[in-house]
C-alpha cells in the first residue's frame, strides 16, 4: 500500500499540489486505521490527509481518477468499490487476477498504473527514508512559478504595425472576428499575479508592522499607566501610551494605457489596488489623449471587466495618438486642485508625445503638490532624446526616473517606493535607522550613467518574449 | 472501537447532521490524534461541529477565539504578577530572617536565587485556553476559532502546540499534555493560513450542504416544520445562493428562517411570506431586493 501511496503522491506533486513526506505518512496511517471500504471513502481519506487547500481539491480529484483508473473495467466514472478494495488490499495478486479476467484489455487507452515497472528498489528506499525525515523540517515540493508576462497569449500583443492596421476600414472588416479583444487575464495569470502580490505583501509587512507600531506610539499616558499598574503596586510593569492618529500614505498613479505600454499599466493598476486599503490610499488615473479616473471602478468592478472596458476604449479613446502635454493640462484643470495631502506620484509611460506641445510647466506644479515623483518608462536611456520622446524634458522634473522592462522590475520598483513612502511617514527613531541603512548602501556614481543604458550584453530582440513590453 | 458510522450516529445525537467527509475527518482526528483544520463559508456549521462533538463525546469544550494581536499571554499562559508581588510582600519578614543568616551580600544573593523557582512555579501560572485544555484531567475539545483573524506570529506559536501537544515555558521547561485534546481549528479563509500549519492538520472543507442533508438538518432542529415546507425553503435558499449575493444565505440563515416560519406557523412558502421575512435571509440592501425578486419569480 505504501508503494501505491508514494506513487500517487508523486503524481500529485507532478500536478503541482505540494505534499510533504509527513502528509504521505499520515495518509498511509489513515488508510490503515479506517480501512479501504470503497473508492469514495478512500478518496475522502486521501483528500483529508493530502490536500490542504480548497483550490487543490479539483486537481486532486482529477489525479485520483486518472491514477486509479486502471482498476475500472468499463467506464472511468463507474463506481466499482469492490474492485478497488481488492486491488488495494492485495496488489500483486489482484494484478494477476485482473490480467487473467480481462486478458484482451491490454490496449486500453489512458495512463495506466504499472506497478512493477514503475516502482524500482530506489523508490522503495526513498519511501523508507521518509520515516527518518522529520516531517516538520521539510517544506514539501516547492513549485517554481516562472514569471513570463501577465497578459493573455500573444494573440493581441501590442505591435507597432497595429497603428497602421487599425484604421476604420479594417476595424469594420474584422468585426466578425470572435473576441477580437480577448485580452483579459486568464485565471493562471491572475493566480501568478496574486502570488507576486502576496509575496511582496509579506516582505513589506514585516518591515512596516514595526513602523506602524512606533508610528502609533505617542507620549506616556499617565492616568492609564497608573490604572493599568494598580494591581502591581503602582510599579509600572505595563506602560500605556497615547495613540496618534495615523494617516495612510497617499499615492496617485497616472498610467498610460496606449498599446506601447499596456502590459505594464494593467499590472501596475492591479498591483496598487491590491495594496490599496491595506496600506495605501491610491487614486488611479488612466490616459491616452484624455485622462480619466478609475479609482472607484477598480474598487467595484471585477478586474477582467474593467480591463476589457479599457481595452475596448470605453473609458479613454485608444485610437487617438497619446499626448502627454494635453493629459497633464487636463489633469491639472480637473484633478490637481482637489488632491488632498501631499501624495506621491507615479507616472507610467514612454513620454512619446507625438510632437504635441510638451506643457512641461504643469509637471512643475504637480511637483510642488507632491512629496515624491517617480516616472517609470520602458524605454532605454539611449532613446530618450530620439524622435518624439520627451523623457529628458519631463525627467528633469521628477525625483527619479526608472527604466522598468519586466514585470518583476516593476514589482521591485513599487516595493522600493512603498518603503520610501513609509519611511517618510515613520517615527523619528525608525527614520534615523532607515536613513542610516540607506546611506550604508553602496552607491556607485558611475552606475548612474550606465544604469538603464543597454550595455554590451544587450539581449536580442525576441518578439515572443512576453515579459518584454 | 469507534467507526465512521458510529461517529455519524453520535453526532446525530448531538444534533449535528454530518456527511461522509465530516464523519471521516472526525473519526481520523480521534484515532490519529491530529487537529482538524476546517475551512468554509461562514455559517455552515464549523463551530457548530465542535460544539456538537463536545456534547456528544462529553469532552469539555475549551474555546479560544482568535483576533488580531492575540499572543501567548492570551492563548497559552501568563504569569500572575499581582500574586507574585503580593507573596513577596507577605513573605518579607520571613525573607529577612531567612537572609539574615548569610554572612555577606554574595551569600544572600546565592541563597535567594536558590529559592527563585518558588516564584516561577505553577502556583503563579495563569492557564490560558490552550494550556488549560492540555492540563485537563479529562480529554477535552480545544476549539481554536477563526484562526485566520490572528497574525502570522500567533500561527507560528501554535505549531509547537499542535504537532507535539506541548507548551514550552522558559521558566518551567516543557509541559506536555496530560490527555491530547481533540483539536479543531476553523477558518473563514479571509487570510491564507501558512502551509506549515496546514501540514500539521487534517484538512476539511465544509461547503453548503446537499439538499437532502439540509432538509434533514432543518427537520432535526425544528421538528414542527413539515417535510414539504422544509424542502420548499431549502430549495428556495439553494436558488438564492446562486444569485451572486454579497452575503449568500448559509445554513445558519436556513435555521433562523425555519425558526421564524415555525413561529409564524407557516405551512407553505409564498412570495408574501418571503417578502415579510426576507431580513432573516439577506443581510444587505441589494441582497434584499434580489431575494424578493426571486421569490416573486419562483413562488408567484
Amino acid at each position: 500500500m505504501e508503494r501505491i501511496i508514494a506513487g500517487f503522491v508523486a503524481e500529485l506533486r507532478k500536478s503541482g499540489i505540494r505534499v510533504s513526506p509527513g502528509e504521505s505518512l499520515d495518509a498511509v496511517q489513515a488508510l490503515g486505521l479506517a480501512g479501504m471500504e470503497g473508492r469514495r471513502s478512500s478518496r475522502q481519506l486521501l483528500r483529508l490527509t493530502l490536500v490542504k487547500n480548497v483550490n487543490d481539491i479539483a486537481t486532486f480529484n482529477e489525479v485520483f481518477n486518472r491514477y486509479f483508473s486502471r482498476f475500472t473495467f468499463v467506464d472511468q466514472d463507474l463506481n466499482l468499490p469492490e474492485l478497488l478494495d481488492a486491488a488495494l488490499i492485495d496488489m500483486e495478486g489482484e494484478f494477476n487476477y485482473l490480467n487473467q479476467t480481462q486478458g484482451d484489455d491490454h490496449d486500453q487507452g489512458g495512463p495506466l498504473l504499472k506497478l512493477d515497472s514503475d516502482i524500482n528498489p530506489e523508490d522503495l528506499q526513498e519511501l523508507k527514508s521518509l520515516t527518518e525525515i522529520d516531517p516538520d523540517d521539510s517544506d514539501g515540493n516547492e513549485i517554481v512559478v516562472q514569471m513570463k508576462g501577465f497578459r493573455g497569449k500573444a494573440k493581441n500583443a501590442p505591435r507597432p504595425t497595429r497603428r497602421y492596421t487599425r484604421n476604420p476600414l479594417t476595424i469594420e472588416l474584422n468585426k466578425g472576428d470572435s473576441t477580437p479583444m480577448g485580452l483579459t487575464f486568464t485565471p493562471e495569470e491572475q493566480m501568478v499575479m496574486q502570488d507576486v502580490v502576496s509575496r511582496m505583501m509579506l516582505r513589506l509587512r514585516k518591515d512596516m508592522k514595526r513602523m506602524h507600531n512606533n508610528q502609533n506610539r505617542g507620549k506616556l499616558h499617565v492616568i492609564k499607566t497608573i490604572q493599568k499598574n494598580y494591581r502591581h503596586d503602582m510599579i509600572p510593569f505595563q506602560v500605556a501610551l497615547r495613540r496618534k492618529r495615523r494617516e495612510k500614505p497617499r499615492l496617485v498613479v497616472l498610467c498610460d494605457v496606449s498599446f506601447s505600454v499596456s502590459h505594464a499599466s494593467r499590472f501596475m493598476l492591479l498591483l496598487l489596488h491590491t495594496l490599496h486599503n491595506q496600506m495605501l490610499d491610491v487614486r488611479s488615473f488612466i490616459f491616452n489623449r484624455e485622462v480619466a479616473e478609475i479609482t472607484d471602478m477598480l474598487a467595484n468592478m471585477p478586474v477582467n471587466d474593467l480591463m476589457a472596458a479599457i481595452d475596448k476604449g470605453d473609458i479613454v479613446d485608444l485610437d487617438e495618438n497619446s499626448s502627454f502635454g494635453q493629459v497633464f493640462l487636463a489633469f491639472k484643470k480637473r484633478y490637481l486642485e482637489n488632491l488632498r495631502g501631499r501624495p506621491a506620484f507615479i507616472i507610467l509611460g514612454d513620454a512619446r508625445n507625438n510632437y504635441d506641445e510638451a506643457n512641461d510647466w504643469v509637471l512643475d506644479e504637480i511637483r510642488e503638490k507632491s512629496r515624491y515623483m517617480l516616472w517609470l518608462t520602458p524605454e532605454e536611456r539611449d532613446t530618450w532624446k530620439r524622435g518624439d520622446c520627451l523623457m529628458d524634458v519631463y525627467g528633469a522634473y521628477c525625483d527619479k526616473v526608472e527604466v522598468v522592462k519586466t514585470v518583476e522590475d516593476l514589482g521591485l520598483v513599487v516595493e522600493d517606493l512603498l518603503r520610501d513612502i513609509y519611511a517618510d511617514h515613520a517615527h523619528p527613531i525608525d527614520k534615523k535607522r532607515l536613513q542610516e541603512a540607506k546611506a550604508a548602501e553602496e552607491y556607485d556614481s558611475k552606475d548612474y550613467y550606465t544604469r538603464g543604458t543597454s550595455g554590451a550584453g544587450e539581449p536580442a530582440f525576441d518578439p515572443a518574449g512576453r515579459s518584454q513590453w | 472501537m469507534i467507526t465512521e458510522q458510529g461517529v455519524k450516529e453520535f453526532l446525530h445525537s448531538g444534533g449535528y447532521i454530518a456527511d461522509d467527509a465530516i464523519a471521516t475527518a472526525v473519526f481520523l482526528a480521534l484515532r490519529m490524534e491530529k487537529p482538524i483544520l476546517i475551512e468554509g463559508p461562514p455559517g455552515v456549521g464549523k463551530t457548530g461541529l465542535a460544539k456538537a462533538l463536545s456534547t456528544a463525546l462529553d469532552f469539555p469544550l475549551v474555546r479560544l477565539q482568535c483576533y488580531e494581536g492575540i499572543d501567548e499571554g492570551k492563548a497559552l499562559y501568563d504569569w500572575e504578577y499581582g500574586k507574585q508581588l503580593l507573596y513577596t510582600q507577605l513573605l518579607r519578614t520571613q525573607l529577612d530572617t531567612y537572609l539574615s543568616v548569610s554572612a555577606d551580600l554574595r551569600e544572600a544573593v546565592e541563597r535567594l536565587s536558590a529559592e527563585e523557582s518558588l516564584f516561577f512555579s505553577k502556583n503563579f501560572l495563569v492557564q490560558r485556553p490552550i494550556l488549560r485544555s492540555f492540563l485537563s484531567e479529562k480529554r477535552s475539545l480545544l476549539l481554536i476559532d477563526e484562526i485566520d483573524r490572528s497574525d502570522d506570529e500567533f500561527e507560528a506559536l501554535l505549531l509547537e502546540c499542535l504537532s507535539e501537544f506541548q507548551v514550552s515555558i522558559p521558566e518551567l521547561g516543557v509541559i506536555e499534555a496530560k490527555r491530547k485534546p481533540l483539536t479543531i481549528l476553523t477558518s473563514n479563509g479571509t487570510r491564507m493560513i501558512s502551509d506549515a500549519l496546514r501540514r500539521r492538520c487534517l484538512y476539511l472543507y465544509i461547503g453548503y450542504p446537499e439538499l437532502e442533508r439540509e432538509v434533514e438538518i432543518v427537520r432535526v432542529k425544528f421538528p414542527e416544520i413539515c417535510d414539504d415546507l422544509a424542502r420548499q425553503m431549502v430549495a428556495f435558499l439553494r436558488k438564492a445562493r446562486e444569485l451572486n449575493l454579497r452575503k449568500p444565505p448559509s445554513v445558519s440563515e436556513t435555521l433562523d428562517w425555519a425558526q421564524v416560519l415555525s413561529i409564524l406557523k407557516a405551512t407553505r412558502l409564498t412570495s408574501e411570506i418571503v417578502a415579510n421575512t426576507v431580513g432573516v435571509i439577506a443581510k444587505h440592501q441589494t441582497d434584499l431586493l434580489k431575494v424578493t425578486e426571486l421569490a416573486v419569480q419562483e413562488l408567484g
